[in-house]
């Protein structure tokens, strides 16, 4: 925003320079200029005699004139940034070398004082050029991290967490302005937004901008405006709908607004938005503020815009995970209240329960074990609404699209998306009930929920739906009757897991198919762990059309070279689920031939599943249950949801130890939950190491 | 009543030499309007009024319409084209026949995607939707008026104005938004409005609430600044981007205090319609805060919604004499001696003498070689599309203003029916404004999928002069 003024000023500032100050700008670009020659010719130097003989040691036979791999040519390369555009290019060649991602491995790698030379030179052209490319502290794609290393006992990389603020996540704003505007919630809109490049929606640093932050003023004011609503009839305050007497108190001409007054309504807004007392400096600065503007602005509009002023604090705004001291070791501990909240915001969408703040202001929460009793104590808490924890399902299986996947009435009339969802929050809900062997349990349990609702006045389980044959979507018998002994065992080897539910197929189905590429993608990334890339912007993806012949014969196409490269990933751990059409309903035949569901796992690096071929989707899901990578994979999952990151190698070992938390208890969700939120990677921060990764 | 000043005398009075740097890119463009020059991008007006546009409602004479069945390929295969020049415009615009040679009506143009039903919500102006699902709620990206918003900014870069049905309501959220999930306000009472937009200048309640929220901006400034010092690190950057909100929320208001002496000029005197509890005559003040707003320079972009939206739709006007909702009048129900075409056509010819109230404004003050007017496009229509329960075959529009010549006005245009070669769709006709205003995209909003045979992007060629 600034910075279209400072063009602005220059723009027309540039021609107004006097002639003197026009002489000194000669002067200076002419001192800059032989600066940067001075640097290019420095670095340049630095190239012929590091960098370039790296480069043909290392890289040169793959990536160039012989090879060409990734369509990168290093000979070529340019080396002066500044007047090319090779910066970006450089860059992958620093993430490659940093992450150890390359050389490859099985070839000789260089050593670590020639990484170093190399590196360096990088970030001195890029900065001499000014072209620079950020490292990421955190990959978009957590995946990118080597499953292999973070799983290896014997890796020791340091703990490297940078100290972090974050907005609160949407769906802690979404509770929150349902509990402070009731009755009028549709004119208090929820602004905040959550990054779309993540897998988990609260995951990354969305910043704060204009259009949010005006909203959240509205928002505020329009709270106010409400609490204190009244028409005044011969001098007598009447009161308005959705008005609350304790407020209106403030705004009553008969009653006195003296110090006393103000501090009771700092009092009363402060547990209201924060659930705290101000404390001392900021109720001197906010009746500074009350007494300015009912001066200023009158009473009424004094009241109002103070109070809604404690809407927009930072604290209301964003939560803190910043530590305290560094230790000696580099590690900064979360503050006992900074944990309170974070243990909070990772299982709720409110502010931690009165019982947890006190055990953190008591010392409760100084130790891992405390903490890890402390979360125990949550989740056995029957009063606190844990919302985050189907919520971690909801988004890592996104079975809930299959409320977006247009199906056409005609031509299965029972299908009812929003009962598909229901049924399988049910399915999830009755697995973590039981809390053992929870992923094995979601990936191959014969049993299903159908047709139901959970009634949460009635506290049981419901019919759905009294009308239609919903039950023909698990593939049941017309004349099968409800019944509410739910779950029912699905008729023999039809079902296993969530993969083989109605709901999860059809969210990741098409209007008038099933969509095996996307299943294929979602079970690489999520269960295998591998990274699938984005579609090339050259590629127009798009099966032909040809009703006459089945889905994997029209995805045949995707077996030329260019675009197998990416398919091998996708298509063999797609396919098995040919065992459905695209409603979820199990079949054997299609176009009146029997269907072909095999499939194939490879390329996963676990030995036990690699080069296993399968004929059914339950026989392939029940492959993939048995191995241990796939049980790693879940606990990365469940680790980026909750710390709301992904993973880096230092966090290598709290994502052991949860794992080996969840193989001991039976495969205990809670367990492998308890385990994360009293780790390491959760309860430090590096600040230094984390600065300089970043620097 | 007060004389109209010369926009270019007051202009040059008002102190914008020395201060003109450090007021922006409006600053300048006000200055450039005191100098006799054009804007490079026109003004954009959306007035969106509730309960569908029949098409059959805004034929001039001598033109027959056949109605458009509900389904593909219900039309012509040819584009209509008539000049307006000598025809009668049908009872319910008449109040705007004094500019017919600038008015333009389109018919024809289609909108799927969003969806239809009572109200199309903010897939009316995104041209977006889920196709299938009418009167969601939700906001897939950004609506026309946020878009032009943006690019041709502005102290206020998009004002939004309107009423509710709903007394109690302050602010809604309906029609507009400026990205995905980021709907942009519509202030629905005029004296908050007024506060809000010329509240430095103004009395009363106004001027407090203004007041009131200069000291709450300084105060979070002050609040989160404090904050932001403490911290060091790639941390610091969540409160420095919070911080820089507010400095652009202030320098907002600091700029509204430094064109007091413009604001003064043009702040409409605030009268018992700003509090009524009549739909009409909050309305009525809507419509000259807006033009006074286009004057002052306060914004490029307004939106004017006549209880658009799906909360507010079927809003009485009893100021008219009606007792009746429009709901009422969606399902055929008459009333005061008219059929219930007859009561849409009333209420609509009150809005547009609303709407010739704002071009008589605009005309009165000089721009360029002409006025305000010639630089401004007014763009009617309705959230519900064709009909009370909209299906989105069609989506008639008015236009009125030529963009400084760029649209070839003076007439009634009708495009092919529904998936005929050269049927075009909302999307194209945000296309075209969107191109008037220098932004060069190909395409706005969502391609509706049942059309993909046909080319949908571009703007609507016919239009342009």
């Amino acid at each position: 925003m600034n910075f279209g003024r400072f063009i602005a000023c220059w723009l027309l500032g540039a021609s107004l320079l006097p002639a003197a100050d026009a002489k000194k700008e000669v002067a200076r670009e002419a001192a800059l200029k032989e600066a940067d020659a001075k640097a290019l010719a420095a670095n340049m130097a630095a190239y012929d005699k590091d960098v370039r003989p790296f480069l043909e040691r290392h890289c040169i036979s793959c990536h160039g004139p012989k090879k060409l791999k990734g369509e990168l040519a290093l000979d070529l390369l340019d080396a002066d940034m500044k007047e090319s555009t090779s910066a970006s290019r450089w860059a992958v060649v620093r993430d490659k070398l940093e992450q150890g991602d390359m050389p490859p491995d099985g070839e000789p790698q260089p050593s670590p004082e020639d990484s170093a030379k190399v590196l360096a030179w990088i970030k001195a052209e890029m900065k001499r050029s000014r072209r620079n490319f950020k490292e990421r502290l955190q990959q978009i794609s957590g995946n990118k991290v080597q499953h292999d290393l973070l799983f290896d006992p014997n890796q020791a990389a340091r703990l490297m967490i940078a100290p972090r603020i974050r907005r609160h996540s949407v769906e802690l704003y979404e509770t929150f302005r349902r509990a402070q505007a009731k009755g009028f919630e549709n004119l208090v809109g929820n602004p905040f937004t959550s990054d779309p490049r993540f897998i988990f929606r609260d995951m990354g640093t969305p910043h704060m901008d204009v259009p949010t932050t005006s909203q959240l003023i509205r928002n505020a004011v329009t709270i106010m405006e409400r609490l204190t609503g009244h028409t005044m009839e011969k001098g007598a305050l009447k009161p308005m709908i959705g008005s609350k007497k304790e407020f209106l108190a403030f705004v009553d001409p008969k009653k006195p607004l003296d110090e006393a007054a103000m501090n009771k309504a700092l009092d009363l807004q402060f547990k209201r938005v924060l659930e705290r007392q101000p404390s001392d400096a900021e109720r001197t600065r906010f009746l500074k503020l009350f007494e300015k503007t009912v001066k200023e602005a009158g009473r009424v509009a004094g009241v109002r815009y103070t109070l809604a002023a404690v809407y927009l604090v930072p604290d209301a705004i964003f939560r803190w995970e910043l530590g305290g001291k560094a230790g000696a070791d580099g590690r900064s501990r979360l503050r006992p209240a900074e944990i309170a909240d974070s243990l909070a915001f990772a299982l709720t969408d409110e502010r931690p329960p009165a019982w947890l703040v006190k055990a953190a202001a008591e010392g409760e929460l100084d130790t891992a074990e405390g903490v890890a009793a402390a979360v125990k104590k949550m989740f056995a808490d029957p009063k606190l609404r844990r919302p985050r924890i189907i919520r971690f399902f909801h988004e890592f299986f996104e079975y809930r699209k299959a409320l977006e996947v247009f199906k056409n009435p005609e031509d299965f009339r029972h299908h009812k998306a929003r009962v598909l969802v229901s049924d399988t929050d049910n399915l999830i809900r009755w697995i973590l009930e039981r809390d053992k062997d929870v992923l094995r349990e979601l990936l191959t349990t014969d049993k299903a929920f159908v047709n139901t609702r959970y009634d949460a006045n009635k506290k049981q389980l419901v019919r759905y739906e009294r009308k239609g044959l919903l039950h023909s979507s698990y593939s049941l018998p017309p004349d099968w009757k409800w019944t509410s002994e739910q779950p029912i065992a699905m008729p023999n080897g039809t079902r296993a897991g969530i993969l083989t539910q109605p709901a999860w197929l059809v969210a990741w189905s098409v209007n008038q198919d099933n969509h095996a590429i996307l299943r294929g993608k979602w079970i690489r990334e999520r269960l295998l762990g591998n990274v699938v890339p984005d579609i090339p912007i050259t590629v127009d993806a798009q099966l032909p059309e040809a009703p006459e012949k089945t889905l994997r014969e029209r995805m045949a196409v995707t077996r030329e070279a260019y675009c197998w490269q990416c398919h091998k990933l996708m298509n063999d751990v797609g396919t098995p689920f040919e065992n459905y059409d695209h409603f979820g309903r199990w079949r054997a035949l299609e176009l009146e031939r029997p269907v072909d569901a095999t499939g194939g796992i490879d390329q996963t690096g676990d030995k036990r599943i690699d080069g296993m071929k399968t004929k059914t989707a339950v026989e392939f899901v029940r492959a993939l249950a048995k191995s241990e990578r796939v049980e790693q994979v879940f606990v990365r999952h469940v680790f980026r949801f909750f710390t709301g990151r992904n993973e880096n190698l230092g966090d290598g070992p709290s994502l052991r130890a949860a794992h080996k938390a969840y193989r001991d208890s039976g495969g205990s969700f809670q367990a492998l939950v308890t385990a994360l939120l009293s780790s390491d990677s959760f309860l430090y921060r590096t600040p230094k190491l984390a600065a300089k990764a970043a620097d | 009543m007060r004389i109209q000043p010369n926009r270019r005398e007051f202009l040059r009075n008002t102190g914008l030499g020395a201060g003109a740097l450090a007021l922006g890119p409006v600053a300048q463009q006000l200055r450039a309007r005191a100098e006799g020059k054009v804007p490079k991008t026109p003004r954009f007006v959306f007035v969106v009024e509730s309960n569908g546009l029949p098409p059959h409602h805004i034929v001039p004479s001598g033109i027959k319409r056949k109605p458009r069945r509900q389904q593909a390929l219900n039309g012509p295969a040819e584009f209509f084209d008539a000049s307006l020049k000598g025809r009668k415009l049908p009872m319910s615009l008449e109040p705007i026949a004094k500019w017919q040679d600038k008015v333009t009506i389109v018919q024809g143009l289609s909108g799927r995607v969003a969806g239809g039903g009572h109200s199309n919500n903010f897939k009316a102006l995104g041209a977006n939707g889920e196709g299938q699902k009418g009167e969601s709620t939700s906001i897939l990206g950004p609506t026309v008026d946020g878009v032009l918003a943006q690019h041709i900014g502005g102290i206020f870069p998009h004002i939004g104005l309107g009423i509710s049905k709903r007394l109690e309501n302050s602010v809604v959220y309906s029609i507009s938004a400026i990205g995905k999930n980021k709907p942009l306000p519509i202030m629905v009472k005029p004296d908050q409005a007024m506060g809000t937009l010329f509240g430095s200048v103004a009395n009363g309640n106004a001027k407090n609430d203004f007041l009131a929220k200069r000291n709450l901006l300084d105060f979070l400034r002050e609040d989160v600044k404090r904050v932001e010092k403490t911290l060091g690190g790639p941390e610091k950057e969540q409160l420095s981007a919070y911080l820089a909100t507010f400095d652009t929320l202030s320098d907002r208001q600091s700029r509204l205090n430094e064109i007091e002496h413009t604001l003064r000029k043009h702040a409409p005197v605030a009268n018992d319609k700003y509090t009524s509890e009549v739909e009409t005559d909050r309305l009525d003040a809507q419509f000259d805060l807006g033009a006074a707003a286009l004057i002052a320079g306060l914004t490029n972009v307004l939106t004017l919604s006549s209880a658009a939206g799906i909360r507010d739709f079927d809003i009485c006007f009893k100021g008219l004499g009606l007792t009746k909702g429009k709901h009422h009048t969606g399902h055929g129900g008459g009333q005061n001696g008219m059929d219930y075409n007859g009561v849409y056509n009333f209420i609509r010819r009150f809005h547009f003498e609303q709407i010739a109230k704002l071009c008589k404004r605009l005309e009165s003050i000089p721009e360029g070689n002409g006025t305000m007017l010639d630089n401004t496009v007014i763009v009617y229509l309705s959230d519900g599309a064709e009909a009370h329960h909209s299906r989105t075959w069609e989506w008639p529009f008015i236009l009125i203003g030529n963009a400084g010549g760029k649209l070839k006005t003076g007439r009634y245009v009708d495009y092919p029916g529904y998936g005929m070669l050269g049927h075009r769709t909302t999307a194209n006709l945000y296309t075209t404004f969107l191109n008037l205003a220098g932004n060069n995209a190909e395409r706005f909003g969502m391609a509706d999928p049942n059309l993909k045979d046909l080319d949908q992007t571009g703007p609507l060629t016919e239009l342009l002069a």
